[in-house]
């Protein structure tokens, strides 16, 4: 077990690392030199050169990767050729926001797709579970933002009980707080949750034809007391690989999410540095997000691992 | 002890066991013989209260007094694994793989009122009883970790924990390796209460079993002590079935029952086995009762 | 090998043939312009030559649904396109080479590329180039690959222990013979399976793209554009946003179904096999 966790860990060191080299080879090695952008066409060539100096960029590519590669361990993301302000303490604010909202997404999914998905297959011979899962299907089939807009218009101009948008810090207000996010993690775990129902259902269905289900019954247990007890431990390691995904799918879905909801996260300020054509700010988001899906993978792996006697 | 009485089992309108009757002593071991299809396992399941879903068993079974078929599942509940246990035929499948084994063999016996703490000890002990070596070690290890016939002795640990009246196994031995399966059914002759064991192998039963019930089609078609089953076949099906089993001194077999099994629900009126038996009349057209003290039979024109 | 007509393929197909059919007509017909700016019908109600109404522009919801259809479809084919042509390749050389270190690393490159949801490609590329069309049908296409790569990959594995291959390697068969004549026949129906699938993604990860702007550029008409125009007037008018929700929602249930259903429809064997979502 030991030795799995290091190779696991030095898979993810080298997958990050890979993935440093992909994003900055995409985003900073770029015809258009930031300092020309920066000062205009009207600057004088030594000006050019002195800032070139200042932002680094006059130097050897893998010099100024290795810069800023290191720098992130530390959560220095470079200083903005835009703006001029460091991109690290605003991607540090951001994160906290896009995760609760990821979390809450996700804690909407399991807490719709846990139950259902179980009942769906126990009940899967009777109209009921069959409904469930053309209800999943049919959840499957729309978009985060479009659950989003969708949810607006019930809740927020039909109903006028919860915001239509816009986030209150915690530390503000922590009921509007509340209350602002309630929308954005429907939007989120609904569509999610339709989805998860799907391999809960499955995984429960392939856990109740098991002969163990059968013995832990000849032991003396109900049907669901052997489900329960025999089932879900079981039926939970395929969907726990299913959770990785999601989690990484439910992180993008936020970046749509936040532009919906005008929620200051991760997404919101991806795209206001797109917007902005401030590319080490991209660069630093997309990193950000890249090096949370493959530790999603990482705890997914390991997890699988630490569920299933088998692998070890 | 175990007495059943006119045991059906349906699955919607198509008869799978009709009319089974029989009866097992305290300490008594008797095999249930048939060929796939011939509901032999249904019957044993229908005993346990598991049959599948969809399938339904009505008629009598009592074991000392309880009623087995027809009471409601929490009553079968607080029989099943206290009462009568059951070993079935795939050790690979029949654990659960997440699960250590000692914990497995505890749960039976917590889930009937034993404290955990003793469980465990008393789960050891079992393992031992099933002549598992290191028994401590076993209990800690998964079921991967364990070989088939390994596994199979804890599936036995399992059904003796609560010293039950009544134990049933189905075709235990099938998946294991010929050399482990006569290990494994000297244990289950040595440690059984009372045994119905369930086989499509005539020399298994006739090495555990001092009774013997032939199934065929869903009804019983003989029945009686194993020597006299065995020497003195009477129904025309067991006559069969043994003649297929013999082997000539060249080792070449007999030529075996022509036609095949029908599916569930094809069976002929009358005879169950009037289609493929060569001493068929229009007598056959008619049902032959099971009759006969001690070896009894249902055939019109019995051999011998 | 075929099976049976089953109701999700039949009900997908229905679904699918809705879309195609609406992006087919469009064509050579639409109700009115879809581009054309008239202040006269802005907002006009659905009615009177204006089947589910106009947008604020005064623009046809009903001809810009068609002509979407269009820029949904011509999105999906070119991004599955791109995930087959360049993952159906790889994977079949990794599930031909199981233990050689050409497959180690092209799974490790398709973890990699994995990392990257098609969200994440079409914003840089769009940070870089500008965001248009064929960024948007890069992305997804490129984030799709490893989809692909992973199906073909289980599929060769199973295939390559077939007795007709073992039989045509004895022979002396060539990796390339054995990949054209035994793999790619026999793997077929896993990977139209799985483009169908794909497809259904891609159409969502469209929608989410033109909604954010990094998608198909106005003034083409896009479903998920039209969804992000009709936000602002969603207390006003909360049709702008049914409409085209609905047919995205339809296109995409389609695919899905569409995919289940020929599953179930083309090969029993492979099943095993699931579509990567
Ligand atoms: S009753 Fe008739 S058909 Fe049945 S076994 Fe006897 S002889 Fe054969």
């Amino acid at each position: 077990m030991i030795l799995y966790l290091l190779k696991r860990l030095a898979v993810l060191a080298a997958s990050i690392a890979a993935a440093g080299v992909a994003v900055f080879a995409f985003m900073a090695l770029l015809p258009g030199d930031p300092a020309e952008v920066a000062l205009g066409v009207n600057a004088t060539p030594e000006a050019v050169a002195a800032l070139r100096t200042q932002f680094g960029t006059d130097r050897p590519a893998a010099a100024q990767f290795l810069d800023w590669f290191g720098g992130l361990a530390g959560g220095d993301f470079g200083v903005s050729y835009v703006t001029s302000s460091p991109v690290g303490p605003q991607i540090g604010d951001r994160l906290g926001v896009t995760a609760v909202l990821v979390l809450g997404g996700m804690a909407v999914a399991l807490l719709i797709a846990v139950p259902l998905g179980t009942f769906a297959a126990v009940h899967h011979r009777n109209p009921l579970g069959a409904a469930i899962s053309a209800a999943s299907q049919a959840g499957i089939a729309v978009p985060a933002f479009l659950a989003g807009i969708l949810l607006v218009y019930v809740f927020a101009v039909k109903a006028q009980a919860l915001p239509s948008g816009g986030y209150v810090p915690l530390a503000d207000d922590p009921a509007e707080w509340l209350r602002g996010l309630v929308l954005p993690w429907l939007s989120l775990g609904l569509v999610q949750g339709a989805v998860l129902t799907r391999y809960v259902r499955s995984a429960v269905l392939d856990v109740m034809r098991e002969d163990y289900l059968r013995t832990a019954r000849a032991k003396g247990r109900g049907a669901l007391g052997a489900l329960w007890r025999h089932g879900l431990r079981n039926a939970s390691v395929p969907v726990v690989t299913v959770l990785g995904l999601q989690l990484a799918t439910l992180l993008v879905g936020a970046v749509v999410v936040e532009r919906v909801f005008v929620i200051p996260g991760l997404g919101d300020l991806l795209l206001n540095g797109v917007a902005a054509r401030d590319l080490l700010l991209v660069q630093g988001v997309v990193m950000v997000l890249v090096a949370a899906v493959l530790l999603i993978n990482f705890v997914v792996d390991v997890t699988y691992h630490l569920l299933d006697p088998r692998l070890r | 002890m175990l007495s059943v009485d006119g045991l059906d089992v349906h699955a919607g309108p198509v008869r799978l066991v009709r009319d089974v009757s029989f009866g097992i002593g305290p300490g008594e071991r008797v095999g249930l013989i048939g060929e796939s299809g011939s509901g032999k396992s249904l019957t044993a399941l229908s005993l346990m209260g598991l049959l599948p879903e969809g399938v339904t068993a009505s008629g009598r079974a009592t074991l000392d007094g309880d009623d087995l078929v027809g009471v409601p599942e929490r009553r079968l509940k607080r029989l099943r694994g206290r009462e009568v246990s059951m070993v079935f035929q795939e050790p690979m499948t029949a654990l659960n793989p997440l699960m250590r084994v000692g914990a497995q063999v505890a749960e039976v016996m917590t889930l009937h009122g034993r404290p955990r703490a003793e469980a465990r000890e008393r789960a050891v002990h079992l393992l031992g009883r099933v002549r598992l070596p290191r028994p401590e070690q076993i209990a800690r290890a998964y079921p991967h970790q364990l070989s088939g016939g390994q596994r199979q002795r804890v599936m036995l640990a399992i059904a003796l924990a609560n010293e039950p009246r009544l134990l049933i196994c189905d075709e235990p031995t099938t998946a294991l390796d010929v050399t482990v399966q006569k290990q494994m059914l000297e244990l289950i002759a040595e440690v059984a209460p009372a045994l119905l064991f369930i086989t499509h192998d005539l020399a298994v039963v006739a090495s555990v079993c001092e009774r013997v019930v032939v199934m065929y089609g869903g009804r019983v078609v003989e029945s009686g002590p194993i020597r006299e089953v065995f020497t003195n076949p009477r129904h025309r099906y067991t006559e069969g079935l043994l003649a297929a089993s013999r082997l000539t001194p060249r080792g070449t077999r007999l030529p075996t029952i022509k036609g095949s099994v029908p599916a569930a629900g094809g069976f002929p009126d009358g005879c169950v086995f009037r289609n493929r038996c060569p001493h068929a009349t229009e007598a056959c057209e008619q049902e032959p009762a099971l009759t006969g003290d001690g070896h009894a039979f249902a055939c019109w024109h019995p051999a011998g | 090998m075929t099976g049976r007509m089953n109701a999700s393929l039949l009900t997908g197909g229905a679904l699918v043939g809705v879309v195609v059919l609406a992006a087919l007509a469009s064509f050579v017909w639409t109700p009115h312009d879809p581009t054309l700016v008239d202040a006269a019908r802005k907002l006009h109600e659905p009615g009177g030559g204006y089947l589910l109404g106009a947008d604020k522009f005064g623009r046809d919801t009903f001809s810009q649904l068609m002509v979407g259809a269009r820029t949904t479809l011509y999105v999906g084919v070119v991004a599955v396109g791109i995930a087959a042509l360049l993952g159906t390749p790889l994977g079949v050389i990794a599930g031909m080479t199981p233990r050689g270190w050409l497959s180690e690393l092209i799974m490790r490159v398709n973890d990699l590329v994995f990392a990257f949801p098609a969200l994440l490609l079409a914003v840089m590329l769009g940070a870089v180039y500008g965001a248009d069309t064929l960024t948007a049908m890069i992305a997804i296409g490129v984030s799709t690959v490893p989809a692909f790569a992973r199906v073909a990959r289980a599929a060769t594995l199973q295939v390559m222990v077939t007795d007709y291959v073992l039989a045509a390697r004895a022979a002396g068969r060539g990796p390339g013979a054995i990949a054209t004549r035994h793999v790619l026949p026999n793997i077929g129906s896993v990977l139209i399976v799985q483009a169908s699938v794909s497809f259904a993604i891609a159409i969502l990860a469209e929608a989410a793209l033109s909604f954010l702007g990094f998608g198909t550029r106005p003034p083409t008409p896009s479903w998920g554009r039209m969804l992000q125009e009709s936000q602002e007037l969603l207390f006003s008018t909360p049709r702008l946003a049914l409409w085209p929700g609905l047919a995205i929602a339809v296109a995409v249930l389609g695919f899905n179904l569409l995919g289940d259903g020929l599953r179930d429809f083309l090969d029993p064997k492979l099943r095993r096999i699931r579509a990567e979502r």
